[in-house]
């Protein structure tokens, strides 16, 4: 009963979807529709805001990823918060299930395994390091190269069941990581005019150090998320029973 | 108007809302989550998508870059559905340890 | 110099630092809370001389940047929930990763109210969704656990369809800036215009607990600690249902108001009935929230039509804010044993139940009136029925309470008489009704 409800409900849901994206048109996002109006004096700007972000990244931020300019500089107090998401749920997880640590003996990995990933785990965190320091100039950024560095230490977690992150350190950068990013914001607001407003020099686009603080930022966002996964891996597995 | 792709969309979000609707494993309700989130991550890429567009990283060569706006904020979207999932896991496991079951027994009452 | 973004970004600032100084975690928790409360004072003060606020950040002009827009009744709903906070926060007893939290959801809840962009709101949203999901299982019990993991799943349903709301929007008018969307919105497709409000009604409604999407409500109150289903009743359910009110008026038409009118009448109606047939207590609590969100909506749903709608809804926010997370407060004990729960429990039951002296009387007056100019006396009747409905179990709940009771926790009680006591003063105090009546922009 309830599952054919459920499928009757699904497929009118799946109809409503299908009908409602048919209106979409894949028009060009530069056209004159959509160009935007001002909230603050009301005026109508003569381009839409995507195309703004194409045509300025270059020049307004330094960047020449338009991806990461947006995700770093224009839209940067989203990305603040969505590291508080992250740190909330890591504080969450770790609040959760601590005093826990101990558990099953865990059967050893064979000597291929632990050899090998001794061998690579400094090859992740550097390819971890170069996709976010170069987040301003290639695809990447804070993200996936916290998320490669959490790769490497669940390598580790898995061929050496005696491998714990050290959880100071770990809670260490993750604060250290995240205050640098609150305090860059907020020496926009004293240096420039705004919370996270860019300070520093531009530079010239395409080299690393260009782009003003969105190096910084990246770098402190990778530590983080990199910190932030892997003590939530470490937390989840110390309560494998 | 790209129908594959909307289609998938739709596809993968009614089959999460199903998963949620229709199982009582809690696993399988959370792996049903993460499909919606997914559906709904192609669908905001999918919007940002024009044909012919490239990926929005300058370089000269290109005159037709796709919206860059959409991929920034599936990028926060997707860094959200991990949260939720990783604190997902948390309480299953402290579900599992109190009661030695993962279906969810007193159901979804009003 | 004040600024809306330091209420959001100095509190981040502390939770990022609180691991380092784990030691003095409380206080430091508590002065950063009563540091917002009183900046969101100062703002208050300046948007109430100067007229709205916008501030930019990162220097990029909206709608190519993000920027925070704070009016009269914005201010006074972030001072509400810092306010509220501070107070609440005294009897937190754990150890400082809930602090961390507690803080992070008090932020979130604040930032909802403060910002002015949509997907920067579904991002606050999230902080305040996850910060509750683990703040709700934080008694580490079956029931708490229980009622975090249903109040996750509704949750990220309800994110899901936010998010999909906010594409249709942004696939309409490539912009997510609530201002640019309001004025543009006549050129949307109007049955894209539906579909992406109802779409984010339902999303936002789920943190709002509206009909039918407030199953988790119950569970979660229930399986709480008490302080926790306290910050439930006046964060996020009062952030979000302010954004559903941003939401009706940048929609803006005639057919959404009256969706979000009956929307609002089936969750006063079924949250009263609810309550009414409860055995336990923390339940009836939880089902009378639903009933009062209810309310605030049918108040901001007439936000076009009379002037009273503001003033009503922001009545009934302060005192179902004061008044039921003061009664949540002094919940964890059987019975109100000592004078100050005794006094708690009265004067909460009073103010929700709109007797003349509390904020809860000038709420329902207020509503009431609008819906006199409209001549909606259909509307009227339903508020008027659920109203008994509401004196009668609580006159019940009363009755089972007053008597002997287990002897107070005065570290509980002595809080929620301080919360209990702001819905007197804004009962006593009825000219701030001009403060509140002021233009809320969008």
């Amino acid at each position: 009963m309830r599952k054919v409800v459920a499928i009757i409900l699904a497929s009118a849901f799946f109809a409503v979807l299908l009908v409602s994206f048919s209106n979409i048109q894949q028009a060009d996002y530069g056209e004159k529709e959509y160009y935007y109006q001002n909230p603050i004096n009301g005026s109508y700007a003569n381009e839409s805001v995507p195309s703004h972000y194409i045509s300025n990244t270059k020049n307004e931020t330094g960047a020449v990823n338009a991806v990461t300019a947006i995700v770093v500089e224009y839209r940067g107090f989203d990305t603040l918060g969505e590291v508080t998401v992250l740190f909330t749920a890591a504080t969450g997880v770790s609040f959760l299930l601590y005093k826990t640590r101990g558990g099953k003996k865990r059967t050893e990995a064979n000597l291929i395994l632990k050899e090998g990933s001794k061998l690579v785990l400094p090859f992740i965190l550097l390819t971890g390091a170069y996709i976010f320091i170069h987040g301003h100039l290639t695809p990447g950024g804070g993200f996936p190269g916290g998320a490669v560095i959490a790769s490497g230490f669940l390598l580790m977690m898995l061929s050496y069941p005696k491998f714990f992150m050290k959880e100071r350190a770990v809670s260490v950068t993750e604060s250290m990581a995240g205050i640098t990013f609150a305090f860059i914001g907020l020496l926009g607001l004293v240096f420039a005019s705004s919370f996270l407003q860019n300070f520093l020099p531009l530079g010239d686009a395409g080299y690393i150090l260009s782009a003003g603080i969105i190096p910084i930022i990246y770098i402190a966002i990778g530590f983080k998320v990199g910190s932030e996964l892997s003590s939530i891996a470490d937390k989840l597995k110390e309560v494998q029973k | 108007m790209m129908w594959p792709e909307y289609i998938t969309v739709a596809a993968l979000i009614s089959i999460g809302l199903y998963g949620v609707m229709a199982k009582k494993n809690l696993m399988k309700i959370f792996i049903a989550l993460s499909l919606m989130e997914t559906g709904v991550n192609l669908l905001l890429i999918t919007i940002g998508y024009i044909p012919g567009g490239t990926a929005p990283i300058e370089n000269g060569n290109f005159a037709k870059y796709v919206d860059p706006l959409p991929q920034a904020l599936v990028l926060t979207a997707i860094v959200i559905g991990l949260s939720v999932t990783a604190l997902a896991l948390t309480l299953l496991i402290w579900y599992h340890s109190k009661t030695g079951t993962l279906e969810y027994r007193r159901g979804m009452r009003w | 110099m004040v600024t809306p973004v330091l209420m959001i970004a100095i509190p981040l600032l502390a939770a990022f630092l609180m691991p380092l100084i784990k030691k003095a975690h409380r206080y430091f928790t508590f002065s950063i809370l009563l540091l917002n409360a009183i900046l969101s004072v100062l703002l208050f003060a300046k948007v109430y001389n100067d007229g709205a606020i916008y501030e930019t950040i990162a220097g990029f002009s909206p709608p190519v940047g993000i920027y925070l827009a704070v009016d009269n009744l914005s201010a006074l709903l972030a001072l509400i929930i810092n306010l509220f906070a501070t107070i609440n926060f005294v009897t937190s007893k754990k150890d400082f990763k809930f602090s961390m939290l507690y803080l992070l959801g008090v932020t979130g809840a604040t930032g909802i109210v403060l910002t002015g962009d949509i997907f920067n709101m579904f991002v606050f949203f999230e902080i305040t969704a996850v910060a509750s999901y683990a703040l709700v299982a934080s008694k580490k019990d079956e029931k708490a656990v229980e009622g975090s993991i249903k109040y996750m799943i509704l949750g990220s349903v309800g994110s899901s369809f936010m998010l999909i709301g906010i594409a249709i929007i942004y696939s309409q008018l490539k912009s997510l800036n609530l201002y640019d969307i309001a004025a543009r919105i006549s050129s949307m497709d109007p049955k894209m215009m539906w579909l992406s409000f109802s779409f984010l009604l339902t999303g936002i409604g789920v943190e709002a607990e509206l009909f039918p999407l407030n199953g988790w409500v119950p569970d979660a109150y229930e399986g709480a600690s008490s302080n926790i289903a306290s910050f439930l009743s006046f964060g996020p359910s009062k952030a979000s249902i302010y954004a559903i009110a941003r939401l009706l008026i940048i929609f803006s038409m005639s057919r959404t108001y009256e969706l979000a009118l009956y929307v609002g009448i089936a969750t006063l109606l079924i949250g009263e009935v609810a309550a009414f047939m409860q055995k336990n207590e923390k339940r009836m609590l939880a089902y009378s929230s639903i009933g009062q969100m209810g309310l605030i909506l049918i108040a901001f749903s007439l936000i076009k039509d009379t002037s009273y709608a503001i003033p009503a809804a922001f009545f009934i926010i302060v005192s179902h804010a004061s008044a039921k997370s003061s009664l949540f407060l002094i919940s964890g004990k059987k019975g109100f044993g000592g004078i100050t729960s005794k006094y708690v429990g009265l004067a909460g039951v009073l103010s929700l139940i709109g007797m003349p002296p509390m904020a809860g009387f000038w709420g329902k007056w207020y509503l009431l009136m609008g819906i006199a100019d409209e001549k909606m006396w259909a509307v009227a009747a339903v508020i008027i029925f659920s109203a008994v409905i509401e004196a009668i179990y609580f006159a019940r709940y009363l009755h089972k309470n007053l008597g002997e009771g287990e002897s107070e926790d005065l570290g509980y009680s002595i809080p929620a008489a301080v919360m209990v006591s702001v819905s007197i003063v804004m009962g006593i105090l009825p000219l701030i009704y001009n403060m509140a009546g002021g233009v809320l922009n969008a």
